[in-house]
């Protein structure tokens, strides 16, 4: 604590001597939240969002005990300044300073080539009966196993969340299965799957409770 | 074969057999399986495993609990089992404070701690399969992550 009261002194000092010009790197906080917690300099940490290899875009959201902060476009970046504060508002960072800052861990990111794949297919409302669009990717997928042979396939149930959740973990897990039987039915061998099932907990999109969504009623199959 | 020899063979496959499982054991004490192994790396890398410092090398296994670190101008690449990919630059220190990928019991869990520098995450099937089970954590913040691609810098103060 002591040690905390003479750094406090010289932060105090250095502010009256050299006011707020140049000292940018030191963070000072208002006179009236000098308590040591506040006070305490903190790691600061720049986090980045980046687009995935394919394209797509996930989403982060950087938690500090302050509150929390989502990232969800690519390029987007966040900065840490106070563990008792939110990160900072998601501003776009260029891609010369993110080459300058994260050109080497970024240069060590092993190679990709084999990497999985994964699809989303989308199911009619309340039904276990694939969308159109989906029943198009369904060749795909079968190429896909194939051609990956010996390969692990995950499939995994969702649903919206219009209805109660008993019932949707249900719907989910049928979802699951009709994927897996149609999978079986093209020759995959049903030790190369994995099946799972999540109701409406794990929305892709999020939405209130009894909200409509249909990129969440989906059966994702991802292929290693 | 002769009785002689037959018996030599015997006692060098006993030998090849403790001297195996005595290694295994003290480098890596209990059955825990690797859960990745280094795919690049340049410059002074190493890992600590059990309060042991040992260099890094292209091929070695990654257990939970170690601690990947790297020098002035080191970088090191793991992929790990679940394919996901961490890569560290130059003058960071980050702890595999978690991995467990079981996909047929259903568990799942990568919590990563960087304590300084900077490193590239690409996620994997873990976080693609339950979200809710990746972290990776600076000093100050949590960081959740929903299927996808970030950097992050930790500056030691």
């Amino acid at each position: 604590m002591k040690q905390w009261k003479i750094f406090l002194v010289v932060f105090a000092l250095l502010d009256l001597t050299v006011g707020c010009s140049a000292k940018r790197d030191v963070i000072v906080p208002p006179p009236e939240s000098r308590n040591p917690v506040i006070a305490s300099p903190t790691n600061r940490d720049l986090i980045v969002l980046l687009p995935d290899p394919d394209g797509k875009v996930g989403t982060i959201r950087v938690t500090t005990k302050g509150g929390s902060q989502t990232l969800d476009k690519p390029g987007h970046a966040t900065q840490v300044e106070h563990v008792n504060e939110p990160s900072t508002d998601p501003k776009p960072l260029g891609e010369r300073e993110i080459t300058s800052v994260f050109g080497a861990a970024l240069s060590a990111q092993p190679d990709l080539k084999a990497r999985f794949v994964s699809f989303v297919l989308l199911f009619d409302r309340d039904t276990t009966n694939l969308t159109h669009d989906s029943k198009k990717m369904l060749p795909e997928v079968v190429r896909t196993i194939r051609n990956r042979k010996p390969s692990e396939v995950y499939v995994t149930g969702h649903t919206d969340r219009v209805g109660a959740a008993d019932y949707n973990l249900t719907l989910s897990s049928r979802r699951a299965d009709t994927v897996r039987d149609f999978l079986v039915s093209t020759g995959v061998t049903s030790s190369a799957l994995v099946v799972s099932f999540h109701g409406e907990s794990m929305p892709l999109v999020h939405t209130e409770d009894e909200v409509a969504e249909p990129r969440n009623r989906r059966v994702e199959v991802i292929v290693r | 074969m002769n009785r002689s020899k037959s018996s030599k063979l015997f006692v060098a496959l006993a030998t090849i057999f403790i001297l195996h499982n005595v290694i295994g054991e003290t480098v890596h004490a209990g059955a825990s399986p690797a859960v990745g192994t280094v795919q690049k790396m340049s410059g002074p890398a190493s890992i600590v495993r059990q309060g042991q410092t040992i260099s890094a090398s292209v091929g070695q296994e990654i257990f939970e609990n170690d601690i990947l670190q790297t020098g002035r101008d080191g970088s090191m690449g793991v992929v790990f089992s679940d394919e996901t990919l961490l890569s560290l630059g130059p003058e960071s220190v980050l702890v595999v404070d978690q991995y467990v990928f079981a996909p047929r019991q259903g568990k799942f869990s990568i919590v990563l701690k960087m304590l300084r520098g900077t490193a590239a995450y690409l996620s994997g099937l873990i976080s693609k399969l339950t979200p809710e089970s990746a972290h990776f954590e600076t000093p100050s913040a949590s960081i959740g992550i929903r299927g996808t691609h970030f950097v992050v810098k930790v500056e030691e103060k």
